[in-house]
This record gives structure tokens, sequence and C-alpha cells, in this order.
């Protein structure tokens, strides 16, 4: 009854207030609109907005942030159904069908689901939050230490690794540069520069905004180019034809599983919704029976996929507020909302800013619930972006992820890093390597290392600490387990090439 | 030699030259940290070191499979034909590569010789702005007269070279011509809905960003670029 009334205390807080319904308006429709455009984000939007935020209150600042997690999650669903362009990491699997069947014509059908699952998904992870919120919490305040979060970091990384590159090896090398790439700047424990190469910008980290946008919107741009150049590029066949209620119910077994696995994925902080939807894809190509037709445009793989990215937003909350940790980038901005309020997420906020607490969690809630009604008007008029020759859409992705780079931190700089990324990403992916994997490795990898030092700090160098904190000693095992299938796979299972005519050298 | 090829071989051993690098300038900042007994360095040359192990695993399973894909499932869903598309182009040849690695160098030259022959002349600025736009005149001519041999080298290297110029001609000169560009080389040549297409989205991102975001974008250093620039935000805002 408590998590009851003080949501409605938290609704009746949002709904009084006309400030903070103009800007739960704003947020639910800009959410939208940034995941769904090609060639910007959520993150752009957030990016540009965060420097405005100091002028609101914390309650409102937050509360932006989050309902732009919910409706942005969703949004760039669109993108990677309509362009195969992921808004953001978390709907990198949703492209894998979503893109398919857009070129069979099914976009409008994929596009739907991916509306209905995203709020069910989200909906019925802000239930369990608000329901379990105190007792998760507790837990996790006094069951995460940094051990277990590295070995979180871990794990999370070795099953990222065996998904999503052409060989598990090309999936490694993928998140191996993400992580070297976060090695740049200033190590976290000493502050000892790292591959500055003397240039003043390096001492800062390359920030993960530019590089995002250069691997995923930029690099699709430079492989649609090339399509175009050699007469392969095929514009995307338009087709709105919502699923039935027959086809969501049939699939009703995904959104539990989903649900399940997006809420545990998404309270782990650090990982959140990327591995959410990626787990959500994977144990639903595992347990079907016609494991061959996923990527090639089953409508399961989209339901599950943005089932549990959704579900993971409301859990990833859990994290940010209870441990000050990120779950992902968005969550990494909030981060910066707290800081520019004088204040710090943790533990302490759940005491001293329960209000802020529950006006947040009731926006989301209405947030995921708005999905339904504004997501279907919104997607009919989106899909007609897809009758855009590719050769004027192009000019307007790059000159929007130009601004969202450059918003960031104002520099130019930034701008070239993005556009470099988006060189880089064009020749690794053509190569067979993931730019999902890089993004990761990129995020992780700071949260990674400086896990890593306190945990060997906190067990004073020694390795035997982590036999005996469980919960660490798990993930790793699981995470050794994961690798040590995927190294088996590798050399065992591979399915020997076709016969070629080129001669070996 | 099993199944390698030399493209095999050469990717191999960038790698192992890239781990070889890194590994070498991480003594830059091997240094101890008195409270951390691992260092500054521990974690990237762990990262190398299974970056080393992950390319010598990736090039014994081209020597057993060559070109096979993984057996998982979702590896293969992420093939977006862009390698396919690759092939198909005959844009894995040794000229292709060097024509657009030739053509990618134009935005690093912009970026550093100005200054290096600014330097050596002792030059102040009005002389390095004067010679940042005869180099930048003389790198779009270059760029035009290479971009119609080798159309994907130069979509790659358009924005590079955007971005490179932002700084001293800033976005709102700029970005009317690298509409038209990028329009160009996406094989669209009629000129009226090249026009009107750039107005349109330039009006948009003006209206939006501009006018009502109020993003700060830049104006760019030289003249008639700055003027261009400013006038453009005081008519806007």
């Amino acid at each position: 009854m408590d998590a009851f009334s003080n949501f409605l205390t938290g609704t009746i807080t949002l709904f009084s207030d006309p400030l903070g319904i103009a800007i739960f308006i704003g947020g639910v429709l800009g959410g939208m609109l940034f995941g769904a455009i090609p060639g910007v984000s959520m993150l752009t939007l957030a990016a540009i907005l965060l420097p405005f935020t100091a002028h609101l209150s914390a309650e409102h600042g937050i509360m932006l942030f989050s309902v732009i997690y919910c409706t942005g999650v969703y949004g760039g669903a669109i993108t990677a159904i309509l362009f195969n362009i992921p808004g953001a990491p978390e709907n990198a699997p949703t492209a894998f069908d979503g893109y398919p069947m857009t070129q069979k014509g099914q976009a409008g059908k994929a596009v739907g689901a991916a509306v209905m699952c995203s709020a069910i998904g989200g909906t019925v992870s802000c239930i369990i939050m608000m329901l379990a919120t105190a007792a998760i919490a507790d837990w996790a305040i006094s069951a995460f230490g940094p051990p277990e979060i590295f070995a979180l970091v871990f794990f999370g990384l070795a099953v990222a690794a065996s998904v999503g590159a052409k060989t598990f090896w090309k999936g490694w090398l993928s998140i191996l540069i993400g992580l070297m790439v976060a090695v740049v700047g200033l190590d976290p424990v000493g502050g000892i520069a790292r591959y500055d190469f003397e240039m003043p910008y390096l001492l800062a980290g390359i920030h993960f905004i530019p590089t995002i946008l250069g691997f995923f919107a930029v690099s699709e741009i430079f492989v649609q180019a090339e399509k175009k150049a050699t007469g392969a590029f095929v514009a995307p066949k338009i087709g709105v034809e919502f699923p039935s209620l027959k086809e969501l119910l049939a699939h009703k077994v995904a959104v539990v599983r989903s649900i399940f696995i997006g809420f545990f994925c998404g309270i782990l902080p650090g990982i959140g919704a990327t591995l959410a939807a990626f787990m959500g894809y994977n144990e639903a190509v595992r347990w079907s029976k016609k494991p061959e037709e996923f990527g090639k445009g089953k409508l399961e793989g989209v339901i599950s996929s943005e089932t549990a990215n959704n579900a993971a937003t409301g859990a990833a909350m859990i994290p940010l507020l209870a441990l000050g940790l990120p779950g992902g980038a968005l969550t990494a901005m909030m981060v910066g909302v707290f800081q520019m309020h004088d204040m710090e997420p943790g533990p302490l906020v759940f005491i001293n800013s329960a209000d802020l607490v529950w006006v947040v969690f009731a926006a989301m809630f209405f947030a995921n619930l708005s999905i339904i009604f504004i997501g279907f008007l919104e997607t009919k008029t989106i899909i007609n972006l897809l009758r855009i020759p590719f050769q004027f859409l192009a000019p307007m992705i790059l000159l929007l992820a130009t601004v969202g780079a450059y918003a960031v931190r104002g520099l130019t700089i930034d701008v070239v890093v993005m556009f470099l990324a988006g060189v880089i990403g064009f020749f690794l992916r053509r190569s067979g390597y993931s730019v999902a994997g890089i993004v990761l490795g990129l995020i992780l990898g700071k949260i990674g290392e400086q896990t890593f030092a306190q945990a060997m700090q906190m067990l004073h160098f020694e390795w035997s600490g982590f036999f005996h904190r469980p919960i660490a000693l798990g993930l790793l095992v699981i995470g050794f387990a994961t690798l040590a299938g995927s190294i088996y796979g590798a050399f065992f299972k591979t399915k020997p090439p076709p016969p070629t005519s080129e001669t070996p050298a | 030699m099993g199944n390698l090829r030399t493209g095999h071989l050469v990717e191999g051993a960038l790698w192992l030259t890239l781990c070889l690098f890194l590994y070498h300038y991480s003594f830059e900042f091997d240094r101890s940290i008195e409270i951390y007994k691992f260092g500054a360095s521990a974690w990237p040359r762990t990262i190398i070191l299974l970056m080393a192990i992950a390319a010598i695993g990736q090039l014994l399973h081209h020597w057993k499979y060559g070109d096979a894909t993984s057996s998982n499932l979702i590896s293969a869903a992420m093939d977006d034909g862009s390698e396919e598309a690759a092939h198909e182009a005959h844009h894995e040849s040794l000229r292709w590569y060097l024509s657009t690695f030739a053509l990618l160098c134009i935005p690093f030259v912009y970026m550093r010789v100005p200054d290096w022959i600014a330097g050596w002349m002792n030059a102040g600025s009005t002389t390095l702005h004067i010679l940042r736009l005869v180099i930048a005149a003389i790198l779009i001519g270059v760029f035009i007269s290479q971009a119609r041999r080798n159309m994907v080298g130069a979509i790659l290297t358009l924005p590079l070279f955007f971005a490179a110029l932002l700084e001293d001609m800033g976005f709102y000169s700029l970005a009317p011509f690298f509409i038209l560009g990028v329009m160009y080389l996406f094989h669209e040549s009629r000129p009226k809905p090249m026009i009107a297409i750039m107005a349109l989205i330039y009006g948009l991102l003006m209206l939006l960003f501009v006018k009502v975001l109020f993003v700060g974008l830049p104006v760019g250093n030289i003249h008639p670029f700055y003027d261009i620039g400013s006038w453009v935000v005081t008519v806007l805002q």
C-alpha cells in the first residue's frame, strides 16, 4: 500500500504542476521524435537539453530525462526497423529482424509490434519497480560492491562478444577496440594521461556521443553510399499493417520471458537495456522451434528485443538512484543533471528526495503508457519517411549528426571524431566487425577499469578475494563459461566455407 | 596455407602492428601509483594482450575456415550486406584502397599544413587566415578532380573535410555546399530538386536549432565566413 500511495502522490504532484505537465509532454514527444529521426537519437536530444536543465528544478530535470529515456528507447526501434540504424545500442537486436521485415514490405507490422511491446515491457517494468524498489535497493546496496560490478561488466562483455560480429574473434576484437578507446584520457586511479599523443583534447577522453553517432548513423550512410554505387542499394518497401491481437497473443510467452530478462538485466548496474535486448533476442532464438528463421524478418525477434529493452528502462533507474551507477549513456547524463543541482545519486536520494523519486517513477509509468497512443499515431507519419529518396535523406542525417556531436561540448573536434568513427565503422563493418560491440566496450570500459581498481584495492590485491564473494564468483564463472563455449564453437562448430574459385595465398 | 588469402594476412598484420604500437606507446605512461600497485599501464596492456590473442585466433580461423561465418545465428543476422557490396563493386583492390586513403588525407592536410607553413614563415594571424583560404581552395580543387574517379572514397572524405573546415569557415556558410555535395555523390544531378532540397534542409535546421533551441553552431574564424555566420544568427535570433 505504501508504494501505491507514494505512486498516487507522485502522480498528483506531476499532474498538478503546469510546468511539470509541459515538460512531461515535451519529453514524450521529443524522445519519440529524436529516437525515430535517422541520424539522431534520444542521446542527441538529451545532450542538447543537458545544459538547459540547469534552469529547471532537479525534479523536473530528472523527470524529463527519464521520460525521454522511456520513449526514446521505443523511438530508436523505429529507425532500427526502417533504416537499419538503431537509435541506441539497445535497439541493435531490433534491427536484426525488423529491417529484413521492412525489406519484405512488413515495416508497419514490425513497428506496430515494437509500439505494443515497448509499452507493455516498460509499463510492467515500472509496476514491478514501484512495488519492489525498497527491497531491491536494499539488496543491491548490500550485495553489490566493486568486485560484483566488475564481474558483471566482464559477464556482460563476454555475452556481447559472442554475438553481433561475423565470427567470435571479430566480436572480441570489436569489444577490445571499444575498451581501448575508453582507455584514452586520464587513468581513473592516478590521473595519469594515457594515449593522449600530447593533444589536450584527448586528455578528457573520447566522448561517447560523437563515437556512437559515427559508428551507427554515419557508417550506415557510407554503407548505403557503397550499395548505391554498386547498384546494390534497395529502397525499402512501404507497408502499414499493424499486427493483430491474435498475432501478439501468439507471442505471449516471448513477451513474458523478455519482461523478466529485461527487468533483471536492467537492474544490473552498468549494463542495462543493451544486454537486455541482446539476451531477450538470444533467448527467443534459443527457445524457438524454428531458430533458422531469425535474422530473416521474424516478428518474434522484434517483440523479444523491444519488450526486453523497454522492460530494462524502469529497472535501470534502480542502480542509478540506489548506487549512483549509470546503466547506460542516458542514465550517465542523468548523473550530470544531479551534479548540476549539487546532488549525488545514491542511497541518500531515497531518503532525502523521496518526492523526486516518486514523481520520476510516475512520469515513467505514464510515459510508457503514452507510447501506445502517441506511438501508433506517430508511426503512421514516420513510415512516410521511407518515401524520401536516400540522396535527400543522407545530407539531412549527416547534418543532424553534426549538430548532435557539436552540441555536446561545443567542440568542432567532436565532429571530426564522429566522422572519423564513421569511416572506421564503415571499414570495420565491411570486414565483418560489430559496431555495437565497439560502443558497448567504450561505455563499459571506463566502469570496468574503475571498478576493477576499486575491487583490487578493497581485496588488498588478493585475487582469491573473488572466491569469498559468491555473486562476483558466480558472474565470473558464468562469464568464463560463456567465453569457453564461444571459443569451442569458434573452432569446432563453424561451418566449413563453400568451395570458391579463388586461389588461396 | 590452408584457406588463408592475402587479405587475411594483411588484416592479421594490421592488428598485430596496432598491438605493437599501442604496447610500445604504453611505456610513455608506465608509471607506478602509490595506492594502486598495478599502475596506469596494466589495464591497457591486458587489453593489448587480449587483442593480440584475438587477432591470432582470427588468423587461425581464416586458416581453417577461410571466410566462413560463425554458426551463431545473431552473428549471421548482423550481416547487412556491406561486405558483399564491397566485393561486387571491386572495392577490395589495393588500387581502390590507395585512392581512398589519398582522398582521406585531404582533411588532415588542411588541419596540419597551414599551421606548419605559418610556423615556418613566422606568420601572423592574417597571413595564417589567407594561407588557410588558399590551401582550402587548392584542396577543394584536388577533391573535386578525384571525386569522380572514386565516388565512395569521396563520400567518405566529404564529411571529414566539412568537419575540418568547420572551425574556420563555420556551419552556416558551409552547410549548403555540403548538402549539395552529398546529394551529388549519391548520384543526384538534377539542379532544381538539388537546390530546392538544399534550401528545405538548411531552412529546417536553422529553424529548429538556431531559432527554437538556440544551439550555438560554429560561425567560423575567417572573413567573410565569420560575417555570414554572425549575420544568419542575428537575423534568426
